[in-house]
C-alpha cells in the first residue's frame, strides 16, 4: 500500500484541470471552421469540396440572395473548405467547445450575399462579390485595357448568354481581342 | 418521417422541471450508459480516452455503467442504423425516468457524413428527444467533458446561431505581385501546396515570399539566390528549407531569366559526415 502511494507521488498529478482552467489544444488541431463573412465571395468552392455537405450554397426562395450555410453538427473537420477557399474566408480555428443544449439550430452559421443578375436575360447566376473579385484578379494580371473592357461585359453574363454572345461575335466578323 | 411515438407516460415523466429536479437530487453522481448505434468506433475511443485519469470525469461524478436500468444519462453515438433502431428504443425505455439523452459525434447529431445513406435514420433526434448535442468527428475528450458538464448546467453554452445578412464593403483581396505578374504567385502557391499540403504550404509560401522581398531586387537572380540561400540556412525545419529551394528552382526560374548557376544546389546535406 505504501509502495503504491510512493509510485503515485513519483508521477504526480497528470489530470487536466480542464473545465476550471482553459485547455490549450495541440498545434494544428482541427477545430470549428471559423467563417469571416467580409471575405466571403460566394464562389461555392467550399460547398463543392465539403464531403458531408455541411456547407451548402444556394439561392433563397425569391433568388434575391445567395445563402451560404454551415451546419457544425454535420461537419467532420476534414479542412477541405480551408484548402479550397481562394480568399481565406473559412479557416479551421482551435475552438473545441461546441456542445449545445436542446436547440440544434445554434450550430448553424449563415451568410447572405447579394445576387448578380445577368445583364442580357436578367437571370440570377452568381454573387456580386464573385464578379467583383474576378475583375480585380484580371486587372492585376497584366492584360490590356481593351481586353479588360471586354472581360467586364462577359463577367456580368450568365453562362448561357456568354456562350451566345461569344458565338455572335465570332460569326459577325468583328475583330476579337486575342492575346 | 416520424418513426417512433413516445409513450405517454414516458413523455409525462420527462418534462424539463422533472429533469432539473433529478439533477438537484442526484447531486454529484451521474451514471452514464453508452449506446453505439452504428458508429465507426471513433467516438467510443474518445469516450474511453475521456474517462482515463488524464481527464478524470469522476471529478464531476460521471461513471459509465453497463446497464441502462442503472443509468441517468444515455450517451448515444452513431447515425442509427436499421439494425440498431430497436436496441436503441429498448435502452431508452429501460432507462428510469427522467432520463437525459446526449447525442455524441457528427453522426449522432445530424447523421454526419452518412446523413443520406440508405440504411441509416441520420441522427438520434429523429427518433428520441435529445437534450444535448456534442458535435465533432470524433469529439476531443475536452469537448466531451465540456458537453456533459454543459448538459448538467455546470458550464454555459458558448455557441449561438450566427447569421450575416447585410453585405459590407469587400476589402481588396488581390495583392500586388512581387514580380509584377500575378501568375507567379498563383503557380508558387499551387506548387507550395502540392509539396507540403494546404496548411504548411501556405506557411511555406509566406516564408518564400518574405525571403524574396528581403533580397531588395526581386528580378535579379543573383540577389534572390543569396537571399533564399540565407533563408534556407537559417530555417530550423529541414522540410521548409528543402521545399524553398525546390520552389526557387522550379517556379522562380520560369518567370525570371536565369542561368544554370543561379539555381540553388539542394544537395547540401551530406549524410554521415560531420
Amino acid at each position: 500500500m505504501m509502495k503504491l502511494l510512493d509510485i503515485s507521488k513519483k508521477y504526480g498529478e497528470i489530470t487536466h484541470k480542464y473545465p476550471f482552467e482553459p485547455y490549450k489544444v495541440s498545434d494544428n488541431f482541427r477545430g470549428k471552421p471559423a467563417y469571416i463573412f467580409d471575405l466571403c465571395i460566394g464562389c461555392a468552392a467550399c460547398g463543392i469540396a465539403c464531403p458531408s455537405n455541411a456547407i451548402t450554397v444556394q439561392f433563397n426562395d425569391d433568388k434575391s440572395k445567395l445563402v451560404w450555410e454551415f451546419d457544425c453538427g454535420r461537419c467532420i473537420f476534414c479542412g477541405r473548405c480551408d484548402e479550397v477557399c481562394p480568399t481565406g474566408a473559412i479557416k479551421l480555428s482551435e475552438e473545441f467547445e461546441l456542445a449545445v443544449k436542446f436547440d440544434k439550430s445554434a450550430l448553424i452559421q449563415r451568410g447572405e450575399l447579394d445576387t448578380q443578375y445577368c445583364t442580357t436575360c436578367n437571370k440570377p447566376f452568381s454573387a456580386k462579390r464573385l464578379v467583383k473579385y474576378s475583375f480585380e484578379c484580371l486587372s492585376k494580371a497584366n492584360v490590356s485595357e481593351k481586353r479588360l473592357e471586354e472581360a467586364k461585359n462577359y463577367l456580368c453574363m450568365c453562362p448561357t448568354c456568354k456562350k451566345t454572345a461569344t458565338v455572335a461575335t465570332f460569326t459577325s466578323g468583328k475583330e476579337m481581342v486575342i492575346e | 418521417m416520424k418513426t417512433y411515438e413516445i409513450p405517454n407516460e414516458i413523455e409525462l415523466a420527462n418534462t424539463l422541471e422533472q429533469k432539473l429536479e433529478l439533477l438537484k437530487q442526484i447531486g454529484r453522481s451521474f451514471s452514464v450508459f453508452r449506446i453505439d448505434c452504428g458508429s465507426c468506433n471513433g467516438c467510443e475511443i474518445e469516450i474511453f480516452a475521456a474517462i482515463t485519469p488524464l481527464w478524470d470525469p469522476e471529478r464531476f461524478g460521471f461513471k459509465l455503467v453497463a446497464n441502462p436500468r442503472h443509468a441517468d444519462i444515455l450517451l448515444c453515438t452513431g447515425p442509427v442504423t436499421r439494425q440498431m433502431y430497436y436496441p436503441l428504443l429498448r435502452a431508452y425505455e429501460a432507462t428510469p425516468d427522467p432520463k437525459i439523452v446526449v447525442a455524441l459525434g457528427a453522426c449522432g447529431v445530424t447523421g454526419g457524413i452518412f446523413y443520406d445513406a440508405y440504411s441509416v435514420l441520420s441522427g438520434i433526434d429523429k427518433i428520441i428527444p435529445v437534450d444535448a448535442y456534442i458535435p465533432g468527428c470524433p469529439p476531443h475528450p475536452a469537448s466531451i467533458i465540456y458537453g456533459l458538464t454543459t448538459a448538467l448546467g455546470v458550464l454555459e453554452q458558448k455557441l449561438q446561431k450566427v447569421s450575416f445578412e447585410e453585405e459590407g464593403d469587400l476589402p481588396p483581396l488581390v495583392e500586388d505581385s512581387v514580380l509584377g505578374n500575378t501568375l507567379f504567385e498563383r503557380d508558387l502557391l499551387v506548387q507550395a501546396k502540392r509539396l507540403m499540403s494546404y496548411v504548411f504550404g501556405r506557411k511555406l509560401f509566406d516564408k518564400y515570399i518574405k525571403a524574396l522581398v528581403q533580397s531588395g531586387n526581386t528580378k535579379d537572380p543573383k540577389a534572390t539566390k543569396v537571399s533564399i540561400t540565407e533563408a534556407i540556412q537559417t530555417e530550423e525545419d529541414p522540410r521548409y528549407a528543402e521545399c524553398m529551394g525546390i520552389l526557387h528552382n522550379e517556379i522562380y526560374t520560369q518567370y525570371v531569366l536565369c542561368e544554370e548557376e543561379d539555381k540553388i544546389d539542394l544537395h547540401r546535406v551530406i549524410w554521415g559526415a560531420k
